[in-house]
């Protein structure tokens, strides 16, 4: 067996961020491997690196044996490496055909014309090929395809522009369980021509299905490279988790929470942008001086649940209640001024005006009220000091208020943001991914300001894709898959092992001691 | 107070100094003088073809029927060579600053009103209308005092409804207010016409004109010649205006609630900003101004509703774009524009060069400030080239 691919030290910053640290992994022509990690361990980081769309700041890559230089997705395309992203890459209005020939369009009559003839036989015995069933399919608009059809009209895309090498990134995350076992079957009928796979994922039981071999990254370095043959799944988990990390945290004795509910939520139900149910029938609540951690894969309802709450986004049904008032009802502004800190999923989208300085940005959520609005009026000299005092606690970098929030780093703006809501003096604080993108030294940070939120008495939610972060700050976990929580556990009495089983949507072997689950 | 001064001057300085309104300022700066230069090509291309008993200039041995340089030093006489020119160009420069700011502070909310010219029509016919049924009802010296405050009143209440319903219909319907608005134009056009002719027609003048407005309530010249259409208060007034709107803008909630909603939907929802308020909000305070300038029109140019208004609603997205919808940006703009007015008229009459060729400049101008990136191109070239010293720090 030959390596089809070949990544040697690759290391990766982005400013002071490493998303990857001195990175090896090798891939055998005709298997597939499995990519492993937490949200932010920089899979996805890596294979961008592979894929030409980044370079890394150190280390090499080789693909088939040769030393390859990318400076754009075309020159990893001309090498043979092809790319299946998350969100399909496909102009929905336009026919399987065109979609698959697009940029690559044989022509005759001098350019005149694309030779739909030769793109047919071409892509017929392609779709034969390799079982892809897209034969018939040629003139159907993609946007009539289900997600899995599309998926595969990315692979067809992919083999009709002569890969050898397929990335996959997050291919299950929009696939029915039955479209999952679909894609397997096409991993099988592609290696079986000596195709290359690699995949990212974050669900140990795929890993372990359809791979042949898995690498497991954290925090941006490889922690492990293992056979799928032979390996549990908890052995797995413990790897992608890391159980030593555990200890960072220096947290107070649990139960140092008060009696009085100051967040609850009952029966629950949110429509998404797309009309589907995302979230039902989801019942929790926060006591004073507690957290409960909300551990569970990206896209399970978590974002639809905190937009719910936070009145972002409206309920179907159910209610929202902070310190016992009924807020479900009540605009968003009229939720910020009962207390309500949030950190947003998406910064860039959400909780920053891009082109903003950082003092306009300070005072978003905040305009209408002291110290910063009065009488319709905004007090900028108030904001730039709080601008200011912010970027000091938090250590924002640059520490110039006068920069627009757009030219921050990832981290630094997150830092800045969840400076800005804590500093509210909140009652009720919900806070989405709290620590994504920003380094070990301010992840710690930020984790020490929820704690102080816990200690002052404020109800706080956390949500995290990272399950190391769930369990380090929660008193309580609840663990949501498909928009329900499957279990809501005492913060001290699962494994992570067996949180890591929960969700991925698959019971634990032992069962998971049930406490105050609500 | 006496230390925070000039901690907040250099501040102010600073920001005015920042990269993008010096940019901005360069860009329409450039606009302005390749707009020029090429339409002197084009004066001399048409003058080469056109024929004509005395051509104007002989270049290389081929004659041409213009020169620019003459057409350009009459233009400038036109619109600034005597106090009635000045007066021309003062006062369409009011009235683009009132249209343009209908178009500069929707679209800081993110929102395109195409119909300020609709708002204008129905508002100078309010004023004319709210005057003609006032006028006979009051006299001496308090009917200036009553009837122009009425006038100015009935035009921006007019104009600010005109504006409220492709912002309901937008916040309701989800009526895309580029259409919306757009189309109402040709109804508001429609409507005066028949309301006119059905109710206000003047029986002494043929056409689809009403009476005059009484004469207490027209705006007089000041310093001007009698006989002007100009008065020098309401320039006052309006650039106060510019003032007032610039203030809204940056230093009130609402002007920030508008600037987030314009920037970024989501994180104008995030921080708390009612959208569908806003967006009507800004809308009607749109309409309201189209309608001011459409009641000055009235009381200061042509004291009476008449069909066929100049298109000042539409010259207004213009002027508004030339501005970087900038409320301050409107002052020079809008001078700009209305001395192509007043000198198109000149040169028209003066050395019968088709006005049609003036409004190519202005659509020159506009092309090319909409077109900033042309010069960014050059300027990096430039740059490159080691001829212009970087500006600051070029971000990627």
């Amino acid at each position: 067996m030959d390596t089809a691919v070949s990544l040697t030290d690759i290391t990766k910053r982005f400013d002071d961020v490493v998303a990857n640290d001195e990175v090896d992994m090798q891939v055998e022509r005709g298997t597939v491997h499995a990519l492993l990690g937490e949200n932010g361990a920089g899979k996805t980081t890596l294979m961008n690196v592979l894929y030409g769309l980044y370079r890394p700041t150190a280390g090499e890559v080789y693909v088939d044996g040769d030393r390859a230089e990318f400076d754009s997705p075309q020159d990893a395309i001309a090498a043979g490496v092809g790319m299946i992203h998350q969100h399909f890459m496909l102009v929905e209005p336009m026919t399987v055909r065109e979609n698959i020939a697009l940029g690559w369009e044989p022509v005759t009559h001098g350019g005149l014309k694309t030779d739909d003839a030769r793109i047919d036989t071409e892509v017929r015995e392609l779709s034969e090929r390799y079982g892809l069933g897209l034969a018939g399919d040629l003139d159907t608009p993609v946007e009539q395809l289900s997600m899995g059809a599309r998926q595969r009209v990315e692979v067809l895309k992919a083999l009709y522009r002569g890969a050898d090498v397929f990335i996959f990134d997050e291919p299950t995350a929009v696939l029915t369980p039955q479209e999952v076992e679909e894609l397997f079957d096409i991993f099988s009928q592609l290696t079986a021509q000596d195709k290359t796979i690699i995949f990212i994922t974050h669900k140990l039981g795929e890993a372990l299905t359809a791979a042949d071999g898995i690498t497991v990254l954290r925090d941006g370095e490889r922690v492990g490279t293992v056979d799928a043959a032979g390996t549990t799944r908890e052995q797995l988990a413990e790897l992608m988790v890391g159980r030593e990390v555990l200890l960072d945290v220096d947290r107070a004795a649990r139960g140092a929470s008060g009696d009085d509910t100051r967040l609850s939520v009952s029966d629950l139900a949110v429509t998404d942008d797309r009309g589907e149910p995302a979230v039902q029938g989801v019942d929790i609540s926060v006591r004073g001086g507690e957290i409960v951690g909300i551990a569970g894969v990206d896209g399970n309802g978590q974002e639809p649940l905190v937009e719910a709450v936070t009145g972002v986004r409206d309920a179907d049904a159910g209610t929202v209640r902070f310190d016992g008032e009924a807020v479900t009802g009540l605009s968003r502004r009229e939720r910020l001024d009962r207390g309500l800190a949030h950190v947003p999923g998406d910064r860039q989208e959400q909780a920053l005006v891009m082109e903003f300085d950082l003092v306009q940005n300070a005072v978003l959520g905040s305009q209408h009220r002291p110290p910063f609005g009065r009488r319709g009026r905004i007090d900028w000299g108030a904001a730039r000091e709080h601008a200011e005092a912010v970027i000091e606690e938090y250590d924002v970098r640059p520490p110039n208020p006068d920069l627009p929030a757009r030219s921050l780093s990832g981290g630094n703006q997150q830092k800045f943001v969840v400076g800005r809501e804590l500093s509210r003096e909140p009652d009720v604080v919900v806070a989405a991914h709290p620590t994504r993108g920003v380094d070990i030294g301010s992840k710690e940070f930020i984790h020490e300001r929820l704690l102080a939120m816990r200690e002052q008495g404020a109800a706080v939610l956390v949500v995290s894709a990272s399950l190391d972060e769930v369990v380090q700050l929660s008193d309580r976990i609840a663990v949501m898959y498909e928009g329900s929580f499957v279990d809501v556990v005492p913060g001290d009495a699962a494994t992570e092992e067996q949180l890591g089983l929960l969700m991925a949507g698959e019971q634990p072997d032992e069962p998971v001691p049930t406490g105050a689950g609500r | 107070m006496s230390r925070a001064l000039p901690e907040g001057l250099r501040r102010t300085l600073r920001r005015f100094a920042g990269l993008s309104a010096v940019e901005r300022v360069l860009v329409s700066g450039a606009a302005v003088v390749v707009a020029l230069l090429v339409g002197a090509v084009m004066l001399l291309g048409s003058g080469y073809v056109a024929s004509c008993r005395e051509p104007a200039l002989f270049l290389a041995g081929t004659s041409f029927c213009f020169d620019p340089v003459a057409v350009y030093a009459a233009m400038y006489q036109g619109a600034f060579g005597t106090p009635v020119n000045q007066a021309l160009t003062l006062q369409r420069m009011t009235l683009l600053i009132f249209t343009g700011l209908a178009f500069a502070i929707p679209y800081r909310a993110g929102l395109f009103n195409i119909g300020a010219q609709g708002q204008f029509v129905l508002a100078a016919l309010a004023t004319t209308v709210s005057l003609l049924a006032l006028g006979p009802l009051v006299s001496g010296p308090v009917a200036t005092a009553v009837l122009v405050p009425v006038g100015l009143l009935a035009g921006a209440v007019v104009g600010g409804l005109y504006g409220l319903l492709p912002g309901v219909l937008k916040t309701r319907y989800g009526t895309n207010e580029v259409i919306s608005t757009l189309l109402l134009n040709f109804i508001a056009t429609g409507v005066a016409v028949v309301i006119v002719k059905r109710a206000f027609n003047n029986p002494e003048i043929q056409g689809t004109v009403t009476r005059s407005i009484p004469e207490a309530a027209t705006l007089q010249p000041w310093l001007f010649p009698p006989g002007t259409r100009f008065s020098v208060p309401v320039l006052a007034a309006t650039l106060l205006l510019v003032g007032g709107f610039w203030w809204l803008l940056n230093r009130t909630t609402l002007g920030y609630d508008i600037r987030v909603l314009g920037r970024q939907q989501a994180a104008a929802v995030f921080g708390g900003v009612d959208d569908d308020r806003v967006t009507v909000l800004s809308m009607v305070i749109a309409g309201a101004v189209a309608g001011l300038g459409g009641g000055l029109y009235v009381m200061m140019v042509v004291g009476r509703w008449q069909v066929g208004l100049p298109a000042l609603g539409f010259d207004g997205i213009a002027v508004s774009v030339l501005a970087g919808n900038n409320p301050v940006g409107l002052v020079p703009a809008g001078l700009l524009f209305g001395a192509l007015q007043s000198g198109g008229l000149a040169i028209n009459f003066q050395l019968g060069i088709p006005r049609e060729l003036v409004d190519v400049l202005r659509g020159l101008v506009i092309l090319l400030v909409a077109t900033p990136e042309l010069f960014r191109i050059v300027g990096r070239r430039l740059q490159r080239q080691g001829r212009l010293r970087p500006a600051g720090g070029e971000s990627g």
